[in-house]
């Protein structure tokens, strides 16, 4: 593979959440195996993509290689705009509005003293001649879908995590496209079709059974050395990696520190139960990890395709009620898309672009799935209000991203009152029972001959004996 | 349509159940079994406190231990000072 080294040298590796540093004594082969000396990644950051799965059958890929080109977003900015490339650049981090922090820096910057988290105060002091990028979540987000579009071609099994981190399952591809370092190489020159030399080159691979072991593996690689980790060597790997990766609790790790606990190799050696005894489901979490007894498939990621509306203005508006008013229009004509099916709205984002270049966005995850506008305005509402767009919006764009049951079903549980308008906000304790539920429950005292619904009721939240402090009470309204 | 059989209106929740414990000299449990399962060995007392309370009625005196098994699980469990009998318990 080709590996331009003179453009590397300038290629941001700093960013806010601490991933992995790299080291000098690079070699050119191959790696089988890594070093115990290279860099690692460090922050249970890294947990993210490690939730432990529920028990069930497996049905994604037990060989896993994970892309991952660390500071993705800056990357982009540099290629948007090479002419920063030579200067001190740090990117905003998103979504705050007084106190603006530094997100991501670039190896100039770092030099000069700018750490990601700062104040720009500290950072525009420490380095005068800084360049400050705001960030713009709609080209990273589109730069995103590309890549996992033509990372498609390669395998069907592909597992994003986060922007810059991809998980693909190469279970059955050897006779496709030959040795797991051929496979690597294959996955990084479909890379080069969408993305320039310098951001394909700063990609580092790690190959190993498991998205935790590909991750340890990728974190320990090199600019342009993937890191491949064959299954009988997955544990003697594992021993030697510190225990700041595992995707436990940032103070798991540093209490292990504490007990002088410093590699997953000496973590084995303690009994199950004492470690559970210490740190309770981390612990038994932590052990499984790092015996290798763990090994997470890359599963098939599903998303079902958004359904978008947007909302372009005449000239750029800062006004909150402007926006307010705009997006309970976009949300109801997207609710009226066919596209829908009658299926409820459980995620939902909005999102800007800026006048003069950028964009913004938020996100919410809904508390029950709804098809009611004013369920999913209103979190939207608040989260703007904490972080409202830092420019006037020129375009307001709004998606329904994640899907629930049909709405028929749900709407069993909307409050709503005899006139069929909405009585949010209260409790169905306060007696303000809706009639679909009624109804509901009626039909099933019908059949069975009582209610089959009961509520969890606070008796007595403080006693001291447990059985005192909640019961359960009959649903008869 | 005739009304059904009568049903509790209002059911605790977090009653303890009957189990079977072996203890040491100390009183401490060494080997527990839940119902329909088999023994196992306590490996690890976390926590142990005791209740006593409603003295103005039925008295209710507990010893309860927080412990971890051979197997990794998490019981609490508590012995009835009233009877020695023991109960695992939810919190």
């Amino acid at each position: 593979m080709s590996t331009p080294r003179s453009r590397l040298q300038s290629v941001p590796t700093h960013q806010g959440r601490g991933w992995a540093s790299t080291s000098s004594g690079a070699s050119d082969e191959w790696l089988i195996t890594s070093a115990p000396d290279v860099g690692w990644a460090s922050g249970p950051g890294a947990g993210t993509a490690f939730l432990p799965a529920p028990p069930r059958p497996s049905t994604g890929s037990r060989q896993a290689l994970c892309l991952w080109l660390p500071t993705f977003e800056l990357r982009l900015e540099l290629v948007r705009s090479p002419g920063l490339d030579s200067t001190s650049v740090a990117l905003l981090s998103p979504g705050e509005s007084t106190r603006r922090t530094i997100w991501q820096v670039s190896e100039r910057a770092y030099d000069a003293g700018v750490r990601p988290g700062q104040l720009v105060s500290q950072a525009v002091s420490l380095c005068t001649s800084l360049t400050l990028l705001e960030p713009d979540p709609a080209h990273y987000d589109a730069a995103v879908d590309t890549m996992l579009e033509v990372l498609t071609e390669l395998t069907p099994v592909l597992e994003p995590a986060g922007r810059g981190r991809v998980f693909l399952g190469m279970d059955g591809l050897g006779r496709l496209y030959g040795s797991p370092p051929r496979q690597v190489d294959r996955a990084l020159r479909a890379l080069f079709r969408i993305f320039p030399a310098p951001l394909v080159a700063a990609t580092r691979a790690g190959m190993a059974p498991g998205k935790f072991g590909a991750w340890v593996a990728a974190a320990a690689a090199r600019t342009g050395e993937p890191v491949i980790v064959p299954e009988e060597r997955l544990v003697p790997f594992l021993g030697r990696c510190p225990v700041n990766v595992l995707p436990v609790e940032a103070l798991v790790v540093e209490r292990l520190e504490r007990l002088g606990i410093h590699t997953l190799g000496e973590l084995v050696r303690f009994p199950e139960p004492s470690l559970v005894a210490q740190f309770g489901e981390d612990g038994r979490s932590a052990l499984a990890w790092s015996t290798g007894r763990r090994v997470d498939p890359v599963r098939p990621w599903h998303r079902p395709r958004p359904i978008r509306a947007s909302l372009k203005f005449s000239t750029p508006v800062g006004l909150v009620e402007t926006l307010h008013g705009a997006l309970d229009r976009l949300v109801e004509r997207a609710l009226s898309r066919p596209a829908r099916r009658g299926r409820s709205v459980t995620g939902a984002r909005l999102g800007a672009h800026l006048e003069g270049g950028g964009s913004w966005f938020v996100e919410t995850v809904l508390r029950e799935p709804t098809a009611s506008r004013e369920r999913i305005a209103s979190p939207l509402r608040a989260k703007m209000a904490i972080s409202p767009p830092p420019k006037a919006v020129e375009t307001l764009l709004f998606e329904l991203t994640h899907f629930g049951a049909p709405s028929a079903q749900t709407g069993l549980f909307d409050r709503k009152d005899e006139s069929g308008r909405e009585s949010g906000g209260h409790e169905l304790a306060q007696g303000e029972v809706p009639p679909s539920l009624r109804d509901a429950v009626k039909e099933l005292k019908l059949r069975l001959g009582h209610s089959p619904l009961y509520r969890v009721v606070e008796v007595d939240p403080w006693s001291r004996i447990p059985e005192r402090r909640h019961a359960l009470l009959c649903f008869d309204p | 349509m005739s009304s059904g059989p009568h049903r509790p209106k209002l059911k605790p929740l977090g009653q303890p159940r009957a189990i079977t414990v072996r203890t040491n000299e100390n009183g401490a449990p060494v080997h527990v079994r839940l119902p329909g399962k088999t023994a196992r060995r306590v490996d690890t007392v976390r926590e142990r406190w005791r209740i006593d309370d409603e003295w103005w009625r039925e008295t209710i005196s507990r010893e309860y231990w927080a412990v971890v098994l051979d197997d990794g699980r998490m019981l609490t469990l508590y012995r009835d000072l009233s009877d020695g009998a023991w109960y695992a318990q939810r919190e």
